[in-house]
């Protein structure tokens, strides 16, 4: 489904190179849940942006379904660390969902109730004329949510959506991707930096180095596919995994990396 | 911004002074015998014979077209030109110093050049309107294609949004507050280009009556004149301020919610 081989950023300006990623080779398969945590720095959204296509690798290559990216595929859909800034300030919550269900050669009676269904997905009935800065930090990132659904993507790339929203709200759109990832079977790739958010989201969590940036362990979390915030998260087994991937991250932050090979 | 109060009192407000000024004007001059400056009421009587008569229309409308047409073409390539000048770091390299250079030339200078190539018709005078009008239009295009959000850049492309949905839904729109800035900037510009053109070489025009207003020692008819350029550029202005409320409203929305926040 989607197969990243020795990836490899460096940025070069004329000033200064940064070797984001060394070196990241994993493949996701479809219909997966993956989380990526790493600390602040480590290259993950670089890592994403390689994977969508925004991002030239300087080595290596991404694969998604049986193509190599080389711009950003048709049946991915991002939603971005800065969700903010990612929803046209001049459109209504309904043509920003719209908009990319334009490209898409469908009916329009179709498109509508794409556009529809999204909305009502992510519990944002009623604000279809709204702007978005006329919304709360969490609407807003629940119509940059809508929108990526609304393009029925196969795969689903989600850059640290919740760091900017509060514990309550935080919770309530974990839940929220759970259940479109169920009933969508997208493939999901989400960062975080919260290893909890990690632990209970993930079907597999890779824990990413410092950068230049190596992955550290793929950890699969075998925690019953029903989860609820309050079981799982006091589950023991909830409490061993988000251990031992803290103290990989731990790790990382001293800069311990695994054996080359 | 909230200091001002209720609709009634800001009208109020915005013409006080101008009321004082004209009354004062109008309780000065009565009854002057001064040549060079005839009384109010004097003025104000030519300026309903001369300028709603029929007669007047033959000056005013070739002047607000050419006004006109050197504005909007001004306006649709400064737009035109400052896009791809404003997306391409090359394109910018290699025309500035040109447009810089150009943009040193006092516009009524052309006048006697363009007469050569453009005639004394209405040609010349929105020819030279629009030299006038398009630097500040161009170089606030510029500003504002640059100044377009890199996050929503990079949205529009991972949805694959097509090159003219990406100019008529992101580009142009996320430019506009600038490009208005720049078209407001036109404005008087445009006005006097109009006046001064029609002073070097022409048979009609608002220009054209107030120099044979002057050299017939028609003080009260020049006056008028005088008054009518100012209710223009006012009418102008109003009519610009209500476009602009229209089309920027999303703008000052998310200028005042950031504010706010
Ligand atoms: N456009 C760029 N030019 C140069 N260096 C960059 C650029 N973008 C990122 N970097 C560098 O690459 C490294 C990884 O950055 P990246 O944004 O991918 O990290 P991250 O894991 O997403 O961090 P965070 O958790 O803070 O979002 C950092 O050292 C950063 O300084
Ligand atoms: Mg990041």
């Amino acid at each position: 489904m989607l197969e990243v081989k020795g990836l490899r950023k460096v940025y070069e300006d004329t000033s200064r190179t940064v070797e984001a990623i060394r070196d990241v080779s994993f493949c996701v398969g479809e219909g997966e849940l993956v989380c990526i945590v790493g600390p602040s720095g480590a290259g993950k959204t670089t890592l994403l942006k390689c994977i969508a296509g925004l991002l030239a690798p300087t080595a290596g290559g991404v694969i998604v379904e049986a193509t190599p990216v080389v711009g950003p595929p048709p049946a991915m859909a991002v939603v971005f660390q800065e969700y903010g800034r990612s929803l046209f300030p001049w459109m209504s919550v309904h043509d920003n969902v719209m908009l990319p269900l334009k490209q898409k050669n469908m009916p329009a009676a179709r498109r509508e109730e794409l556009v529809r269904d999204a909305l009502a997905a992510v519990d944002l009935k009623g604000v279809e004329s709204a702007y978005p800065w006329q919304l709360s930090g969490g609407m807003q990132q629940r119509v940059a949510i809508a929108r990526a659904v609304a393009y029925e993507p196969h795969v689903l790339l989600m850059d640290e959506p919740f760091a900017a929203v509060d514990a309550q709200t935080r919770a309530d759109l974990e839940d929220l991707i759970r259940v479109l990832w169920r009933r969508l079977r997208v493939t999901v790739l989400f960062v975080t930096h919260d290893i909890d958010e990690s632990v209970y989201l993930g079907q597999r969590v890779m824990v990413m180095s410092q950068a230049p940036t190596v992955i550290m362990e793929d950890v699969a979390v075998d925690l019953p596919d029903e989860r609820t915030q309050l079981e799982t998260r006091s589950m023991a087994r909830f409490g061993e995994l988000r251990k031992h991937i803290y103290s990989q991250i731990q790790l990382a932050k001293q800069g311990w990396r695994p054996p080359a090979g | 911004m909230s200091a001002l109060g209720p609709l009634p009192r800001r009208i109020a407000v915005a013409l006080a002074l101008p009321v004082t000024l004209i009354a004062a004007w109008w309780i000065t001059s009565a009854g002057s015998e001064n040549f060079y400056f005839p009384p109010l009421q004097t003025i104000v009587q030519t300026f309903g014979k001369l300028w709603f008569s029929p007669h007047a229309l033959s000056d005013v409308v070739p002047s607000l077209w050419r006004f006109s047409v050197g504005y909007l073409a001004a306006a649709f390539l400064g737009i035109a030109i400052g896009i791809p000048v404003g997306a391409s770091r090359n394109l910018r390299n290699v025309l500035e110093p040109v447009l810089e250079f150009f943009r040193a030339i006092p516009p009524p200078v052309l006048v006697p050049v363009l007469i050569l190539f453009a005639g004394i018709g209405n040609e010349m005078k929105a020819l030279v309107i629009m030299f006038g009008c398009i630097w500040p239009v161009l170089l606030n295009t510029v500003a504002g294609v640059r100044a377009l959000d890199e996050v929503l850049a990079e949205t529009v492309r991972s949805y694959r949004i097509g090159r003219f949905a990406r100019l008529w839904h992101f580009t142009l729109p996320g430019a506009s507050p600038l490009i208005f800035t720049g078209l407001r900037q036109a404005l008087p510009i445009g006005i006097i280009l109009m006046v001064v053109s029609e002073m070097f070489a022409a048979s009609d025009g608002i220009g054209f009556a107030l120099v044979q207003y002057q050299r017939t020692f028609a003080l009260p008819e020049m006056w008028s004149g005088i008054i009518l350029l100012g209710i223009i550029g006012i009418v102008l202005s109003l009519i610009f301020r209500a476009i602009e409320t229209r089309l920027l409203g999303w703008y000052h929305g998310l200028r005042q919610s950031q504010r706010a926040g």
